[in-house]
Order: C-alpha cells, then structure tokens, then sequence
C-alpha cells in the first residue's frame, strides 16, 4: 500500500455521505439513483460525491448492461483493503505502546 | 482482529471497533485499545506525557529512510506540541494537543509525514482509576466524530466531522499563537 494511496481514501471517507454510500455499496453494486434515494440527498450533489470516490479509487463505475444511459457503481477492493491494514498497523502500534507504558511503570516502582 | 497485545500477561486489549468486513456495520476509522497499568491516573498521565522518550517503542512512523522514532516530547498544556527529535537535531512535529486534563483525557493530532497537508488522525487517550491502578485507553481516529459528550462540552455540533474539528482547532490555535506574539 502506498501511503498516497491511503490518504486519498481517507480524504475521500472523510465525509459522511460518501460513507454511507460505501457502506451501501458494500451490500452491493447500485445505480446513481438508488444511492441518491437511499441515501436523501439531491442528485447533482450525489453525482459530485460519487466523482470525488471515483477519482479517489473507492468506487469505480460501470454501465448497466440492460441499459447503457444507466451507470452502475461498486466499490473497488483495493481502497477498503488499504484502510483496513492502516487499522491494524494502527491498533498494533498503540498495543506495543501501552505495553511499553506498563513496562516502564512496573521498572519505576522497584 | 485479534488482541494487539496477546500474550502480554496482565495486559487487556479491548477489540477494535473495525468492522470493514461485515456488511451493514458502517464503515469506520476507529481504533479502541486499553491497558491496565500499576499507577494512580496522575503518575501514569504524568509518564504518559513527560516520560514519553523513555518509554516510546521504535515504530518507525516518523522519518522515512532513518532508524528510530527520534526522540518524542510533550509540551505541556492545549496548543503544546507533541513533537519528536533526532540525533542529527532535526524535528517533526507530529501534532499538537488540544485537550489536556492532567490525570484524565489527553487528546492531540496526530499526523504522520506521509500525510497530505489537510489530512489529520486524532488521538483520544483516557486515564481511569481501577482500584489502585490506571485503566489507559487509546482511541485513535481518522474521521469519526468525536464522542457525542465531548462534543457538548467543547460546543461542537454533533454531527461535525474530525476533519472539520481539527480545522477549527487550527484556526483557533492559529488565533492564539497571533495573540500571545508568534509563539
């Protein structure tokens, strides 16, 4: 994972709409339109947080074979993989650290 | 996700709050882990903060290319910098504190040098007495909202999201340094 990578992913899920169209598409590829409804908010604006997840690499679009005016989006793995070992990596970090903290409290009182 | 510190006697890890792989638990940023260490809350803050050099494991977050994490320092107090040093005098300042209740929550940016310039991680850290001990928390997040209790007691809306916190905390620290001369 580059670290550029993962910026622009938090960049991009830095906003609570867009996080609720990941968790949707997390369920399952969607339309435009269905994201819009489901998530409330006016299609123009829809449209702008879709192209910011697009250029970020979150989601990726296709078009809808039944349909080809239709556009489908699903959410690329890579992204979610990259967040998930920031996580990790993050949550290991601050184990050692505390383990490190007690180690050094212990050394103290004797 | 597994404890980060099995196997450690005495050390407790609570799960993280990551479910990226379950469909229909949102998606988060979140990381929670806690340790009981043997210190009153004000010892072990007092270590947390000022010791920090001596106890800080090499993580090797901070500079690219060079061994070691420098050596890291608290300035104490909202608006101190958490910052670390290394052998050639050079430093990097990691991030600055913005809550800092001695003996109880330390809250303090946290950006590593790959970060874009706007992108900011927060870290919460929460000292509570267990009997003659400290139960320590970390939580460290990259955007989801503060706590909804410590949200009222800053004045935040509820909904604001980190990234428009640690905005705020900038311009107000950026007000102060102005006023007191260019700290």
């Amino acid at each position: 994972m580059s670290a550029y990578d993962l910026d622009r992913t938090l960049a991009a899920l830095a906003d609570p709409y867009r996080r609720r169209v990941v968790d949707l598409l997390r369920e399952r590829p969607h339309r435009a339109g269905e994201l819009a409804e489901a998530t409330q908010i006016a299609f123009p604006l829809m449209s702008r947080h879709l192209k910011t997840l697009r250029e970020s690499g979150v989601v990726e679009e296709d078009r809808d074979p039944f349909d080809s005016r239709v556009r489908i989006y699903r959410l690329r793995p890579e992204p979610m993989a990259d967040l998930k070992a920031w996580l990790e990596e993050t949550e290991a970090l601050w184990g050692r650290q505390l383990v490190a903290l007690k180690a050094h409290l212990q050394k103290g009182r004797k | 996700m597994g404890a980060a510190v099995g196997g450690v006697e005495g050390a407790f890890a609570e799960g993280a709050e990551v479910r990226l792989g379950d469909v229909g638990a949102p998606v988060t940023s979140k990381v929670f882990i806690a340790l009981r260490v043997p210190a009153d809350p004000m010892r072990t803050f007092e270590v947390f903060t000022q010791e920090i050099a001596l106890w800080w494991q090499p993580s090797g977050l901070f500079r690219v290319g060079a061994t070691g994490d420098g050596r890291l320092a608290f300035e104490p107090g909202v608006g101190g910098r958490l910052f670390t040093t290394f052998d050639d005098g050079s430093t990097y300042e990691i991030g600055r504190v913005s809550v800092w209740e001695p003996g109880q929550r330390l809250v303090f940016a946290w950006r590593q040098p790959s970060f874009s310039a706007e992108q900011s991680t927060e870290v919460e850290v929460c000292f509570e007495a267990v009997g003659e001990e400290t139960r320590v928390s970390v939580e460290h997040r990259a955007w989801d909202t503060i706590p909804r209790k410590h949200a009222a007691r800053h004045g935040f809306p509820e909904h604001v999201t980190l990234q428009r916190v640690a905005d705020w905390w900038r311009g107000a620290l950026e007000g102060l340094r102005e006023r007191i001369g260019g700290l």
